[in-house]
């Protein structure tokens, strides 16, 4: 085993994950924290969370999907074992989102029909794209499409989410730190095991960049969506934290300079679509793929 | 936590199936053997063909866990639901944490180059049935899947392991009891979620009883030299290939 892979085996993640920072959690938050009233009891703000928490299911699925089927296509047992380690953080990240809609109201019952409903069509298309390479057993552009562009979206994503919540939601804040330390670790094996093998096949670039840019898009066209539909329920909640902090409660953070108390969705979206973006140009020239620049959608 | 047997009968699948109950069931033992086995455990004075013979047999376990962690990955995405989904995930990690302990414990008794002599050991007959599993994965062919995955190279495994712990090396035994203690857990899988395919759909138990006919041979073949390479009598293999048959049909697939 090359030297780094040995810091990404199940023995180490044993310790740093279910024996680190999971230890004493349930459903990744401590036991007994709940939703808080303000998204419970405001049918604005409890209707667009199921909607975001949605798409955090149906991306994690396609994290489930797109790592589970990628372990056949590695070619080292070190990258196999990895590679099973994240599909059971993917696995994980699924259980603990779909408990979040169970924890807001969705009945079990209606869990397919809830996703079904509020899926966001663009990010169905992002899973796809990636899930074609992954079925075409081609591992280098499945690990960039899941380790460097899915995981590098869903790491920001959270970041943002987390700075949303942290002073109103606990439970959600405890969350989605466990999940940001998880993509982190993702993120990192994917820099490192495929720098060296785009390295031998210099050829793959082409393709990869291709990929890269569709997904772009995709996701692009995503959050497009998703702010054009929270307006209202970004105020709500901005209304209700200011309420809050004037009880006490903790002020909204700033996060990579808007100020989450005040910021319009349209701000909002371009924050996080610079952030996404930038993130993806530094990654990828670490691994020796030219970043590609997708059309507006 | 409470017994889960208590709960109604989709709560319990629900839990059983879940990440919670796998981190529950596997941290005790996982932390108590870093790298696979109880560290305060000395090794062995193995001579040279005691030593030969264990790498060979561990070689085998390793391709065995590793035709698991690659069938078990690839059932994930066809899996017919999400409690399946979520327990296929954590059969993943245990069968790369199997595959990273084997390994481990070939290092510690000298072996370099470890994917080579893996591969240059292989029984062919066991590379046969690694093959046709991941056909049967490939063709998202759930139940005969499941059932050469999770009833049939589960029990196999479960057998020589349980065969092999009985004559081992302590370290190597130390391993091969927190192996057996996740393989119970995956037949289980396999036992419930074919159980109640075959009581759903009957029709289904002749596809699988064609699977076992196919399978078998190469079972057996695989069985008669990892049992001769662990030191067991002849006298005693039938008994014990007896012994897999006996405990696929405990599975409820005497067929």
């Amino acid at each position: 085993m090359s030297g780094f892979l040995s810091a990404y085996s199940i023995q180490n993640w044993l310790e740093s994950c279910p024996q680190g920072y999971l230890e004493d959690t349930q459903y990744g938050h401590a036991p007994g924290q709940t939703e808080p009233a303000l998204v419970l009891d405001n049918p604005t703000l409890l209707a667009d969370t199921i909607r975001t928490t949605v798409q955090l299911v149906v991306g994690e699925r396609c994290a489930l999907a797109a790592s589970s089927g990628l372990i056949n296509a590695a070619p080292d047992h070190a990258s196999k074992a990895f590679l099973a380690t994240q599909t059971l953080d993917e696995a994980r990240h699924v259980e603990i989102f779909t408990q979040r809609l169970y924890d807001l109201g969705v009945k079990k019952s209606e869990l397919e029909s809830t996703l079904a409903e509020h899926a966001n069509p663009n990010l169905v298309k992002f899973a796809e794209v990636l899930l074609e390479k992954v079925d075409k057993g081609d591992f280098i552009a499945g690990v960039v499409g899941q380790n460097i562009v899915l995981e590098g979206m869903a790491f920001s994503v959270f970041e943002m989410l987390q700075a949303a919540v942290s002073g109103v939601n606990p439970k959600f804040a405890n969350t989605l730190s466990g999940t940001i330390a998880d993509e982190r670790r993702h993120v990192g094996f994917g820099e490192n095991r495929i720098g060296s093998l785009i390295k031998q096949h210099p050829e793959r670039k082409a393709d990869v960049e291709k990929m890269q840019k569709e997904m772009a898009y995709h996701m692009l066209a995503t959050f497009s969506t998703q702010f054009a539909q929270s307006g209202s329920a970004m105020q709500e909640g901005q209304r209700m934290a200011q309420a809050a902090e004037g009880n006490g409660a903790e002020a909204p953070a700033k996060w990579h300079g808007a100020d989450l108390a005040t910021a319009t969705p349209e701000e909002m979206e371009g924050v996080l679509s610079d952030t996404v973006l930038k993130e993806f140009k530094v990654r990828l020239g670490r691994i020796g793929i030219e970043y590609q620049t997708p059309a507006a959608p | 936590m409470s017994d889960p047997h208590d709960l109604p009968k989709e709560v319990f699948l629900d839990e059983v199936h879940s990440f919670e109950f796998w981190f529950q069931a596997v941290a005790g033992y996982l932390t108590e053997r870093p790298n696979g086995h109880d560290p305060s455990i000395e090794e062995a004075d193995l001579n040279s063909s005691e030593r030969e013979a264990l790498i060979t047999t561990l070689c085998n376990y390793a391709i065995g866990e590793t035709a698991a962690l690659e069938a078990s990955s690839g059932m994930i995405r066809f899996a017919p639901n999400r409690r399946a989904k979520i327990f296929l995930a954590t059969q993943v990690v245990d069968e790369a944490r199997h595959l990273e302990v084997l390994l481990y414990r070939l290092s510690e008794l000298g072996v370099t180059h470890l994917e080579e002599v893996v591969q240059s050991r292989a029984n062919r007959s066991l590379l046969a049935f690694r093959k046709r599993l991941l056909q049967f994965v490939d063709g998202h062919d759930w139940e005969a899947a499941l059932f050469a995955q999770n009833v049939i190279l589960e029990s196999m495994e479960f057998s020589v392991f349980q065969a092999h712990v009985e004559r081992a090396d302590p370290i190597t035994g130390d391993m091969l009891t927190g192996i057996i203690k996740d393989e119970r857990r995956h037949m289980g899988f396999g036992e419930n979620e074919l159980g109640r395919r075959l009581a759903e759909t009957p029709h289904i138990r002749a596809r699988l009883q064609a699977v076992k006919k196919e399978l078998d041979p190469l079972v057996l073949d695989t069985f008669e030299d990892t049992l001769e390479q662990v030191g067991v009598e002849r006298s005693e293999r039938p008994e014990l290939g007896r012994s897999y048959l006996a405990s696929v049909e405990r599975l409820g697939f005497a067929l």
